[in-house]
Order: C-alpha cells, then sequence, then structure tokens
C-alpha cells in the first residue's frame, strides 16, 4: 500500500510520462503517413535516392494528375465504388429483414442459435472458400472475372455484420410504439416502415458505412478473382511499375486519393462506427 | 444442473421470469419472420456451406488441376491430412501463427487499452482527445493492400525511411535487412500493429467514455487516488469491452493473409508463412486443390474451435447487457 501512496504522491511525474508515451505512439502513427504524403509529392528519381529525403527537393504536383492519366486507373476508383456500393446495398436489405425478425420474433425466426451461426461466418478464414468459389464462378457464363463475383462473396463477411448489428439495433427500439400502431389498425408493414426504420436509421448508417469501406478495403478476393475486365483500386496500386522499377510516388499518390473516402465517412460518423466495429457489444 | 439464481443478474433468472422477453403474440405469419430470415441463411449457406463441404470431400481425394476439370481424382482417405500435419512447413506456420498472435494480436490490444486509457485519463480538453483519437485511428481506415505497400516502401532496407531515420537518430549504425529470414515476419508484425492498434484503442475508448460518471464521483467522494480508480474501477468494469476487442483481433488476425502476401509473399525460403497463406498458396498458386483443401478443413477446424469458445462469452455478456 505504501508503494500505491508513493504514487499517488508522483502523478505529476507519470502524466508527464504517460504523455510522452502517447506522443511517441502518434509519432509511430503519422511518421509512415507523413512519408506517404510527401513520397506522392516527390518526383521518381527522388524516391529512388540512396539516402531518401524527408522533405521533397522539388515538389511534383503532376503525381496525381499522372495517376489519372491512364483511365484504366480512374476505372479501377468507379469499379471499387460500383462494387462496394452494390455490395453494401444488398447486405442492408438482407441484413434489415433478417436483423428485425430476430429482434422482434426470436423464436419464430430460429432463435439466437441461429443467430450466432451467421455472426460466426464473418469470423472463418476466407481461404476456406476462395478455391472453391473460384471454380464455381470459373464455370458459370460470366466468368470471374465480373463485378458481381466479388459483390456476391464480399457477403460473406459484410451479411452477417449487418444481419447482427441491425438485430442489436432493433432490440433497442421499443416495441410497444408498434403494438400502439397495431391497435390503430396498422399493418405491420407501414409499422414497420414509418415507425422501426426511422428510429434504428442512424444505426443503419453505420452499418451502410462499416460495411462500405470493409467492401472498398477488401484486397484479397479481387486479387484472385477479377483483374482484366475489372480492376478494383486495391489490387492496381501495387501493380505501378516502370520496367523493374517501382513507381512509389504514384503508387502514394494514388494511396492518398483512396483514403479520402474511408477517412472522411470515419471524421464524420466515428460517433456511430464504434458501435458496428464492436459488434454491438459497446455503446459509443 | 440448474445454476443458481443471482440478484440482479438476468442472465441466472429461470425462463418464466424473465419479463422482458417473453413470447408476444405474432402479429403477421408465421412464413414471415421464416422467410426474412431465410433469405440471408440461404445466401450464406451458398457462399460458405457449400465451399466448405466442397474443400471436404476434396481433402479426402488426390484432386489436382487437371484431375478437377477431368473428374479425375481418386478417394485417397486422409492421405492430404497427414501429408499437411506431417509436413515441415505446415509446423513452422503454426509457429509463425503464434508468434504472430502473441506479438499481433495480443501486443495490440494492450498497446490499444493503455493508449485508450491515457488519452481520457491523461488529456484534459475534448478538442485534443477528439483530434488525437482521428489520428490514432487513421491507419485502421487503409486497405491492408496500401499498408503493404506502403510498409514495404517504408522497409526497403538500401534506402528506405526506417533505416534512414534510425541512422540519423543514431540508433542503429547499419542498414537493418528487414526482409531477410528471421525478420520479415516481424517486419510484417509491425506494420499489422500500425495498422490495427487503432481498432482495441477505439472500442476501449468508447466503453470508458459510456461509463457511468457518478461511480467516479463515489470514488473521489471516498478520496481513492486516480491510480487506484484505473485500478479497481475501471479496468474491472471495461473487462468485458476489451475481452471483445481482443476476441474482435484474435479471430481477424487467424483469417490474416494479405499482409504476408503483399509485403513477403511468405518469404524469404517460407519464414513468414502462415498456415492461411500456404493453404492459399498451394490451392490457387501451386493447384495442389486436395492438399490445399486439407489445410483449409484444418484452419476451419481450429477456428470453428476458437469462434465458438469466444461467441459462448459474447453470448454471456450480452446477456447481462440485455441485448441479447
Amino acid at each position: 500500500m505504501a508503494g500505491e501512496a508513493g504514487f499517488e504522491h508522483r502523478w505529476r511525474h507519470v502524466r508527464l510520462l504517460f504523455l510522452a508515451f502517447l506522443g511517441l505512439w502518434l509519432l509511430f502513427t503519422l511518421f509512415p503517413l507523413y512519408f506517404m504524403a510527401i513520397t506522392a509529392l516527390k518526383t521518381t528519381a527522388e524516391t529512388n535516392l540512396t539516402v531518401p529525403t524527408f522533405w521533397p527537393e522539388v515538389f511534383a504536383f503532376g503525381n496525381f494528375a499522372a495517376v489519372f492519366a491512364e483511365a484504366t486507373n480512374f476505372d479501377a476508383l468507379v469499379d471499387s465504388f460500383v462494387i462496394a456500393s452494390l455490395n453494401t446495398v444488398l447486405s442492408l436489405v438482407l441484413g434489415t429483414l433478417a436483423g428485425y425478425a430476430f429482434a422482434r420474433f426470436p423464436r419464430q425466426a430460429g432463435g439466437e442459435n441461429l443467430a450466432f451461426w451467421i455472426l460466426s461466418n464473418r469470423m472463418f478464414p476466407p481461404v476456406a472458400i476462395l478455391v472453391p468459389m473460384f471454380f464455381l464462378f470459373d464455370s458459370t457464363p460470366w466468368g470471374t472475372d465480373s463485378i458481381w463475383s466479388l459483390v456476391i462473396l464480399y457477403l460473406v463477411f459484410n451479411l452477417p455484420l449487418a444481419t447482427w448489428l441491425m438485430m442489436v439495433f432493433f432490440r433497442d427500439a421499443p416495441p410497444e410504439l408498434e403494438e400502439a400502431a397495431y391497435l390503430d389498425g396498422w399493418t405491420p408493414f407501414r409499422a414497420f416502415f414509418r415507425i422501426t426504420l426511422p428510429l434504428v436509421l442512424p444505426g443503419m448508417i453505420s452499418v451502410a458505412m462499416l460495411c462500405w469501406i470493409f467492401a472498398w478495403n477488401e484486397y484479397l478476393f479481387a486479387n484472385l478473382f477479377v483483374g482484366t475486365d475489372v480492376r478494383t483500386y486495391t489490387i492496381v496500386i501495387p501493380t505501378f511499375t516502370h520496367g523493374s522499377q517501382t513507381l512509389w510516388n504514384l503508387q502514394m499518390a494514388f494511396s492518398l486519393i483512396a483514403m479520402i473516402p474511408p477517412v472522411t465517412l470515419f471524421i464524420l460518423l466515428r460517433r456511430y462506427m464504434v458501435r458496428g466495429l464492436s459488434l454491438g457489444v459497446v455503446k459509443g | 444442473m440448474r445454476q443458481a439464481i443471482v440478484r440482479g443478474d438476468p442472465s441466472t433468472y429461470p425462463d418464466w421470469f424473465d419479463g422482458k422477453r417473453r413470447q408476444r403474440p405474432l402479429i403477421v405469419s408465421r412464413w414471415v419472420p421464416i422467410a426474412m430470415v431465410g433469405l440471408p441463411v440461404a445466401v450464406l449457406l451458398a457462399i460458405v456451406i457449400y465451399p466448405t463441404v466442397w474443400m471436404f470431400y476434396h481433402s479426402l481425394r488426390d484432386t489436382n488441376i487437371t484431375g478437377l476439370f477431368t473428374g479425375n481424382h481418386a478417394y485417397i482417405g486422409f492421405a492430404n491430412y497427414a501429408t499437411v500435419l506431417g509436413s515441415e512447413r505446415f509446423q513452422d506456420s503454426l509457429i509463425h501463427l503464434l508468434q504472430y498472435l502473441s506479438f499481433g494480436a495480443v501486443l495490440q490490444v494492450i498497446l490499444g487499452t493503455v493508449l485508450a486509457l491515457i488519452l481520457y485519463e491523461v488529456v484534459r480538453s475534448n478538442l485534443w482527445r477528439t483530434v488525437i483519437l482521428i489520428l490514432v485511428v487513421l491507419p485502421m481506415m487503409l486497405p491492408p493492400s496500401i499498408v503493404g505497400v506502403l510498409w514495404r516502401f517504408l522497409l526497403t532496407p538500401s534506402n528506405g525511411a526506417v533505416n534512414q531515420a534510425l541512422l540519423d537518430l543514431g540508433l542503429i549504425s547499419a542498414h537493418i535487412e528487414w526482409f531477410n529470414a528471421g525478420i520479415s515476419l516481424w517486419s510484417i508484425i509491425i506494420a499489422d500493429v500500425w495498422n490495427w492498434t487503432a481498432l482495441p484503442f477505439l472500442i476501449v475508448y468508447s466503453g470508458r467514455v459510456s461509463l457511468p460518471p457518478a461511480v467516479y464521483e463515489a470514488a473521489r467522494v471516498d478520496g481513492a487516488g486516480q491510480w487506484k480508480v484505473v485500478r479497481r474501477i475501471t479496468l474491472p468494469m471495461l473487462k468485458e469491452v476489451i475481452a471483445i476487442a481482443f476476441i474482435l483481433r484474435f479471430t481477424d488476425a487467424f483469417k490474416f493473409v494479405d499482409l504476408v502476401y503483399v509485403m513477403t509473399s511468405g518469404g524469404p525460403a517460407q519464414s513468414s508463412e502462415l498456415p492461411t497463406y500456404i493453404a492459399f498458396q498451394r490451392g490457387i498458386r501451386e493447384f495442389a486443390i486436395g492438399e490445399a483443401a486439407a489445410y483449409a478443413i484444418i484452419i476451419f477446424a481450429i477456428s470453428a474451435v476458437i469462434v465458438t469458445l469466444f461467441l459462448q462469452y459474447m453470448k454471456r455478456v450480452m446477456r447481462a447487457q440485455g441485448l441479447a
């Protein structure tokens, strides 16, 4: 106990120590991002110097334009956007239906164990399904190289998330309001859309954003399934090379551009996102 | 045996006593909920269960790529499993996985918890808290392929930024060969810690914010010091939240393969391979379907055990919170 009292006495110093630790961590977090940003502004020659520079000698703002000089790079962003959005809509519609059923009619919908089974799908390694799905899509007329293969495959991780989170949000919405509406002669359909859905809308938005970010950032499936007709930006960035030389500045410039949507979404919606990221267990 | 009923803990009440979850009269036809749940379940059966069954079938056969298309593969019992379990490559990858989980996932949860509590207890201004929170969480918003490319670039041995910075600071006297055997896995772990410490950080921080202030006022009235409050009140109350953060990180880390793929391709000489990466490599690049299937089923079985245990715990936590 004496030690503890001594600790309290030294709290001022300890506080400084903690602040220093936080500062070090910020340095560790931000240094790579800083270097990413300045590399995006360097010329190709400068990125290949034997002694790297920590401030660009010449600012090459043209890198950002150079990224989009090739039309395929812009197409990659479009493909990523379309795939992520379609997948989000699909996950959200299916997830909302199931989540509502689990929250309001638990016994008729299969109960808690089925809900937990759906969630468990999110936690299994994707390699277990990669190979068979590849050959399954390969045998369809449109092949693996289409947006639909990714839109469907991304359901593996987004559909369980959407179902589970919507279930948690619907549980928070009081059923008494709906029951009052039934007494007024409303149909369950109308009560759902007019009363309960507006109540869970903030939660729904956070689920949509999370699903969208996960689909936007996905790499493994995209790398294997698409690449010729459809290319997502995540698989395009590592391919920026000139002969044997890696064009780091263009890779970093493209990465910075691709970071904008998820970072913006996070800053705007961080309050809601915590609930989603913790599977609804932690109230944000 | 029946669990003892604990006053104030609804999860131990008998079913008939549970007023909150009593059966409500069903307002819709009993087929409606079944249809609502049936759609997602059907989708998941198609994209998860079908492939798993397919994998199990081929893990018992000597399938390779030509055999797969001509239908020419024979039943060979558990030979594929014997090959996998007996191979040094697999055993090494298990050790790598253990190293990665303990220094990746576990370290991330500890660091995230410490940082979250420091941010909450030590930083006073709300503006600074928000700014620091956003800055710390930034790496998490990056896709794994960019994180991999970025760290491969930073850790380039000859002219990478990290080596140069360490040299300038006088911390090292020669370039560290970040992608040599024995170090390359550590490089991946560093990149992963950079990328994902934000998740436990964010979860624990939010958990701390939502703890009731009344408890802390009571502690202050009793004259408890800050250190004691953190140790005796905050940490015990955040136990479940920290556990959930750990579960999420652990299951994610277990299926993780992207950074290995982008940063080192498992090399040099297979020194940074994880089991999931080998399964991927054997099945997709080397077309040993049968063996890859055995890998996948083994990984699937291990994660089934882990996930089941975790979900049991989550179920308990959510019951206690009245969420499930």
